[in-house]
């Protein structure tokens, strides 16, 4: 299974990479900052805390893990042969 | 599960992990490589120059052997944007003047996936075992050592050493303990746009010189808002990589908007920059875009760059040992200088049956005496370049630049240079025709696209001029032998003196370079002479060493083991 995106273009993204990002309800404030820095648009705010939207244009760059001060995000590669990858990196 | 047995795992078939384990191959070990992509180097995004001091004095396979490039770099154009609208800029040129550019090149430009597969061929070539598809997902651990890894499938893989080459996020090393989560100030993203464009049109546009924006905040023409990169575009030999970065976080720790912003910059910058808007986008077209967070200030903080690089069973090498450069911002130079370090450090522990960190920490030593990479990670140059645009000071954002990216980086890059130098003179006073041979192999390699799958390389039988010029050199490398090992020895330890001598002399280097720009036109027909002669010679001359003929064969993707 190979997916494109019109947005990225260049970039396939493989196989069923499971939920590889996940956040922690309780520690979570709902600050917004991983949507600030998710260029893939893989988070939405729902009733005041963050979700993951969809990981469909996630390029595993680890930002969300980053910038959350809360450690609310747990960031762990997806399963070996799945998820982004290009010939023009 | 099944239990397998090795010597060494090495995490990662990036630009780190083939050097540690061809290395460790060539030295008889038992050695698996472990990749998480389909293809090694597919998912590293880079726009990237690697810095020629990575070749001269990084592994010998690399400077000896033809990998796929795709462009000679010669230097950097730096475009000071002061007002975009009133077309207020200011040119900041570092490069090496014609007749030695193109040929003799400041770095070359890559793609990730051809590179890092054609380095993990030499490691399988060498007997490393590659596996792809699989991720490492934990360490085993017995009475606090490290004794192998725990793959995403569930297999254990057990390992006398572990040399960790997995990238700038560490996730095994964060997960084993070794190293924290850096802070969002440390981390830059780096918004990645790939164009397709006319070959002609690069030549005549770039030329082989990359070229970088900056600009003040209010412009949002080119990050960094905090701090990080402006736009850098690089050119390729069909294309040009672009990019614009920038730091997670301000310094007060408040995140950006990165999502809206680098559209924003992107947009503004293409559409007001005047070579960019004139030149360049009415032939290229869009081919890709990506982005990767990389830790580009991590060499800055004390407690960041002391995190340990190596533990009971494991060793770090490359970015995940928060070596990626804080100056020029590449971490390759370091990736393989780390990478070839830890290996030897692995072959004398498993040569004594001793894996404890008390045995590794020589691998600390060693990388703390590398001069060019504790410069690399130390500088503080652009750390700095956003403080002038903070200042909003035109004289100050343009010395910044200059110390940065112009000719001011010799008052800093001099020392560890020449001391890298001294030593591979030393340790082979023979080397110099190795360098030679690497720079004439590279140039025909790019002339011919003798790395591309499609294109065979011209045959050409003629040694002609530049066939005996590299004989004369033999000769007098070999009997100068000697005196150059001496010379080598006796000013190794001098070297220190090498920045203080070109800030002494800076008024009179900087002239220099500025006339050698000025005389191209005066060395035009030698170029051209020396161009012609590069590429109609038989390429079996650009041959370091007597094991081996050149031949050009064309790069070809290979299946590799999974």
């Amino acid at each position: 299974m190979v997916r494109t995106s019109e947005r990225f273009p260049g970039v396939e993204w493989v196989g069923d990479t499971g939920v590889f990002i996940k956040i922690d309800e309780k520690r979570c404030t709902g600050c917004g900052n991983c949507i600030k820095v998710c260029l893939g648009c893989c988070f939405e705010i729902e009733k005041k805390l963050a979700r993951i939207k969809s990981l469909d244009e996630c390029m595993e760059c680890a930002s969300c893990w980053y910038v959350c001060g809360e450690g609310a995000i747990d960031f762990a590669w997806p399963p070996g042969g799945t998820g982004y990858r290009s010939d023009w990196g | 599960m099944m239990q397998q047995e090795y010597d060494v795992v090495v995490i990662g078939a990036g630009f780190g992990g083939p050097v540690a384990a061809k290395k460790c191959a060539d030295a008889g070990l038992k050695t698996l490589m472990l990749e998480r992509s389909e293809n090694p180097g597919e998912k590293v995004i880079s726009g990237l120059t690697i810095p020629v001091y990575g070749f001269l004095f990084g592994p010998s396979f690399i400077r000896d052997g033809n990998p796929p490039i795709e462009r000679p770099v010669d230097g950097i154009r730096n475009y000071v944007i002061y007002n975009i609208k009133a077309e207020d800029i200011e040119i900041v040129e570092m490069r090496i003047p014609r007749p030695l550019s193109p040929i003799f090149a400041f770095g070359y430009n890559a793609y990730c996936k051809p590179f890092c597969t054609w380095e993990a061929e030499q490691a399988v070539k060498a007997g490393a075992e590659l596996r792809t598809c699989t991720t490492a997902i934990d360490v085993i651990r017995e009475d606090g050592c490290i004794k192998g890894i725990v793959t995403d499938r569930g297999e254990q893989i057990r390992s006398k050493i572990v040399i960790n080459c997995e990238g700038s996020q560490g996730m095994l090393a964060v997960k084993a303990g070794i190293r924290g989560k850096y802070p969002p100030q440390a981390i830059s993203l780096a918004d990645t746009y790939d164009y397709e464009c006319p070959k002609e049109v690069i030549d005549r546009v770039f030329g082989h010189t990359l070229r970088f924006c900056w600009g003040f905040d209010e412009l949002k023409i080119a990050p960094p808002l905090g701090h990080g990169n402006g736009l850098m575009a690089w050119p390729y030999r069909n294309s040009i990589h672009w990019m614009q970065d920038q730091c997670l976080a301000m310094d007060d720790g408040q995140v950006p908007n990165l999502r809206r912003l680098f559209d924003e910059y992107h947009e503004n910058i293409t559409t007001q920059l005047p070579w960019w808007r004139d030149e360049i986008a009415p032939s290229v077209k869009l081919r890709a875009r990506m982005w990767e967070g990389f830790g580009i200030y991590v060499g800055l903080d004390d407690k960041l760059r002391n995190m340990p690089n190596f533990t009971d069973g494991m060793i770090l090498a490359g970015d995940v040992a928060g070596l990626e450069s804080t100056g020029l911002c590449d971490g390759v130079p370091t990736a393989w200088f780390s990478a070839d370090i830890a290996a030897d450090v692995a072959i004398e522990a498993i040569k004594a049956s001793d894996s404890s960190a008390k045995f590794l920490e020589r691998y600390n030593r060693r990388i703390k005496a590398h001069s060019i990479t504790q410069w690399a990670i130390t500088n503080r140059g652009r750390w700095n370049l956003r403080k002038a645009q903070e200042s909003h000071d035109r004289k100050e954002l343009r010395a910044r630049i200059n110390y940065q990216f112009g000719p001011g980086i010799l008052t800093h890059a001099g020392t560890p240079l020449v001391k890298s130098m001294l030593r591979e003179i030393r340790k082979d006073p023979l080397v110099m025709r190795k360098w030679a041979r690497m720079f004439l192999r590279y140039y025909y390699n790019w002339e011919h696209d003798c790395s591309s799958q499609n294109k065979l390389p011209g045959r050409h039988k003629k040694k002609g001029s530049i066939g005996i010029g590299l004989a004369i050199l033999d000769s007098l490398v070999i009997v100068f032998s000697p005196i150059n090992w001496a010379i080598a020895c006796l000013l190794e330890p001098l070297a220190g003196a090498v920045n203080l001598l070109i800030i002494a002399f800076r008024p009179v280097v900087e002239l220099g370079l500025r006339a050698g720009i000025k005389m191209e036109p005066l060395f035009d027909p030698f170029c051209r002479w020396m161009i012609d002669s590069v590429k109609q010679a038989d390429p079996s001359i650009f041959v370091s060493g007597s094991s081996g003929r050149f031949r050009g064969q064309p790069h070809k993707a290979r299946v590799f083991p999974s």
